[in-house]
């Protein structure tokens, strides 16, 4: 007597990796996202941790809802503050992007079965963000970063006559590694955390 | 004259075990004020979510039967759709401001806007319906800094200002104080005095037995008993099926005091009356 | 509540002009340097931007959003003074450290453009109203779901952000620790942001909903309650800084 109503059979797992998710839900967990972010770099800094941690919102966006939702959300989130707040956002807003890509994909790809894994996505987003950072840190910045230690380092290779890209590449995975790591594991115990009628609600 | 028509209304959640809702079948009048009582899990915020068509399209989920307002069947049209003609405003005031707009006056032309209003209209419907809700005066607020009575007068104008047939109310007052629920319940008043049909689910007996004309009682999904509150309120089983009776109720069951019609009273008014007429001046206030 | 824009509300000329507008010149100041990437195009549009600000009668606080930078551009100038590639030319020594005046000049490019692209942006930041903004994008065709996207984020971020504050605040009178040595202080991270990202979800659930039943999936065409009003000599406005960027673009291909 009870029949599956409207459009799309829900199959589990059977998501293609890059499917279409803007229903409702999705989009109001844009600027919500963008809120955890913000809130991630707040508790981070009262809490005065040596970290950014304000990628969270963006990596639980593309969790919950897919690729296509994180990287509008990372780059909605550097529109935004490009647009309010400091200009210097909105250049990476391509990295923001692409870590809302990597954490959307990554999870439909079952990164998110145990710790090690996650883990193993944390570094693919590292990889990800130092390789999309660096090129736009050269054109921007000279290959700086301004971050003290990534930025002394970057003048002790450039001394020692290394390669811009290779110096500037090292310069944002030492600002990246320890950042994007957490980051990423933080967000995995989050969602690990969250009822399953919570995260339904996100699939299409 | 039957506004709402449910037919064989069953329903399970994505990830549920059991139906919320069982074999609903129902009809509602035009103009009638339904409250709809029972215990947790017997169904009421499912049905709500019925009525205005999120269940089955918000929630998908299996759903069978069906829900028509007038000619139109929810199965078939979308909640866009359906909420033109049904209007749903649910607990948490907080949760019902949109964000995306700075001022209690453009907060209410939000649900305007989204269906290409012309502006002269909308500006005519928000002015009236801000009267109405007694929120005139915080236009220019922002809408999550006005109070919680405020807030939930806000949303019912936002949905009010569609002008829908029906409004349905899914628990309206309870995160509210007493101030603000007193608010709240006289501006649904003021509402029902047209010609809308109101569905509200609520936990405060006293006010249903005060404003409704009808009560259904749900329990685990079933529907127990649908009709004349006074008829519902008599019922010597509430307790047991998980509804406190209104005060008055009580008291008159305890003292066994029926009126004419052999019900228990169920205002303050009729049962200060019958304890006059059966003890004598002496208990009048 | 404290909005997360830096916006000043003031009666200037540049308040005035339209924000397509602006749009189209932040463009231009922006791209312009790039395509013709010598120290005295910058310099021009750093002046230019600076009498804009000016005009605007926000200059001032255009000062906290450029110290943001000026600690990294004071490092660039070291580094690429000392280091960079096509060094040759010695300008000075301080202790056993050479500074170059190519590595220097590349650095003062670097900088003016940055300072441009931060000028040119706070015209924007300055002196357009965010929700304005987005309205005139979604009357032009940005579709309305993502303006909506956008308007909410201006009042979600303050929203949660004293949510936020309040949950320290509970959780610190519970005994957090916000001192100790580094691992305490990450511990006591998750309890922190666990409770608030699973209350701000289920606010999206029941904000879906709200949004829902007020026909926010309609798929017809929007209306809106305010008003444009674009005064004609806006078209002017416009036109001129397009043919500017034409004829920089003209003067690079060309030269």
């Amino acid at each position: 007597m009870l029949n599956q109503m409207t459009g799309g059979e829900k199959m589990e797992n059977k998501k293609s990796l890059w499917s279409f998710n803007f229903s409702t839900m999705a989009l109001v967990l844009i600027p919500v996202s963008i809120g955890i972010n913000y809130v991630g770099k707040l508790f981070a800094q009262t809490l005065k941790l040596p970290l950014w941690l304000d990628s969270i919102g963006t990596i639980l966006a593309g969790i919950l809802a897919g690729p296509w939702v994180g990287a509008i959300s990372g780059g909605i989130n550097n529109i935004i503050y490009g647009l309010t707040v400091s200009p210097v956002s909105f250049a990476y807003g391509i990295t923001s992007i692409a870590i809302g890509i990597v954490a959307g994909l990554m999870a439909r790809m079952g990164f998110l079965k145990n710790t090690k894994r996650a883990f193993l996505m944390g570094l693919a987003i590292v990889g990800v963000a130092t390789v999309v950072s660096t090129p736009i840190n050269i054109i921007f910045w000279g290959g700086q970063t301004g971050n003290i230690w990534g930025d002394a380092l970057f003048g002790f290779l450039r001394s020692q006559n290394w390669p811009v890209w290779l110096a500037s590449g090292l310069d944002e995975l030492v600002v990246d590694l320890p950042d994007k790591i957490a980051t990423t594991l933080i967000a995995f115990a989050i969602y690990k955390g969250l009822p399953k009628r919570i995260i339904i609600l996100f699939d299409e | 004259m039957s506004k709402v028509i449910i037919k064989n209304l069953s329903y399970q959640y994505p990830l549920g075990d059991e139906n919320a809702l069982e074999d609903i079948s129902l009809k509602i009048n035009k103009g009638d004020f339904l409250g709809i009582v029972g215990p947790n899990k017997a169904g009421k915020s499912t049905l709500c979510k019925s009525l205005v068509g999120l269940v089955p399209h918000f929630y998908n989920g299996d759903f069978s039967g069906e829900i028509l307002i007038d000619d139109l069947n929810t199965k078939n049209h979308s909640i866009s759709q359906i909420s033109l003609k049904v209007g749903l405003v649910f607990q948490n005031p907080f949760n019902q401001i949109s964000g995306a707009k700075l001022t209690v006056y453009d907060e209410v032309a939000f649900g305007l806007e989204n269906i290409g209003l012309p502006r002269e209209k909308m500006i005519e419907r928000i002015d009236y319906y801000l009267k109405l809700m007694d929120i005139y005066d915080q236009r220019a607020s922002n809408p999550f800094e006005i109070s919680g009575g405020q807030m939930q007068r806000l949303a019912i104008a936002s949905i009010m200002a569609r002008e829908p047939d029906v409004f349905v109310l899914d628990e309206p007052t309870s995160q509210l104080d007493p101030q603000g629920s007193k608010e709240v319940f006289n501006a649904i008043h003021k509402l029902s005095q047209k010609d809308l049909t109101v569905i509200i689910v609520s936990q405060k007996m006293e006010r249903l037995a005060k404003y409704t004309d009808n009560i259904l009682l749900l329990n685990q999904g079933r529907v127990i008993d649908y009709d004349k509150k006074e008829k519902i309120f008599a019922r010597d089983d509430l307790e047991e099926l998980g509804v406190r009776p209104p005060i008055y109720t009580e008291i008159a069951r305890k003292m066994n005091l029926k009126n004419d019609k052999s019900y228990y009273p169920i205002n303050r008014k009729k049962l200060t009356d019958l304890v006059v007429k059966k003890y004598g001046q002496n208990f009048s206030k | 509540m404290r909005s997360i824009s830096l916006y000043v509300d003031k009666d200037s000329l540049i308040h005035k002009i339209d924000p397509i507008t602006k749009l189209i010149y932040t463009f231009v100041s922006v791209i312009s340097p790039f395509i013709i990437p010598t120290i005295l195009v910058s310099s021009i549009f750093v002046a230019v931007n600076m009498i804009i600000l000016t005009l605007g009668k926000v200059f001032k606080k255009v000062i906290p959003i450029i110290s943001f930078v000026f600690f990294i551009i004071i490092t660039i100038f070291i580094i690429q003074g000392m280091f960079y590639g096509g060094n040759s030319t010695e300008l000075f020594s301080v202790f056993s450290l050479t500074f170059y005046v190519e590595g220097l000049f590349y650095a003062l490019r670097i900088a003016l453009r940055a300072i441009n692209i931060l000028l040119t942006f706070s015209i924007i930041i300055l002196t357009v109203k965010p929700s304005i903004l987005i309205e005139s994008l979604v009357r032009r065709g940005l579709p309305p779901k993502l303006g909506y996207v956008m308007h909410s984020v201006l009042q979600i971020i303050p929203m949660m952000s004293s949510t936020a504050n309040t949950i320290m605040d509970a959780q610190k009178s519970r005994g957090m620790e916000t001192e100790g040595n580094l691992w305490i202080r990450m511990k006591a991270f998750i309890p922190l942001i666990g409770p608030l990202v699973m209350n701000s979800l289920v606010s999206t659930h029941e904000r879906s909903i709200a949004l829902e039943v007020r026909s926010f999936s309609a798929k017809t065409q929007k209306t809106f309650l305010n008003e444009e009003k674009i005064p004609a000599a806006m078209k002017y406005l416009r036109l001129v800084i397009i043919l500017i960027f034409i004829a920089i673009v003209v003067w690079r291909v060309v030269l």
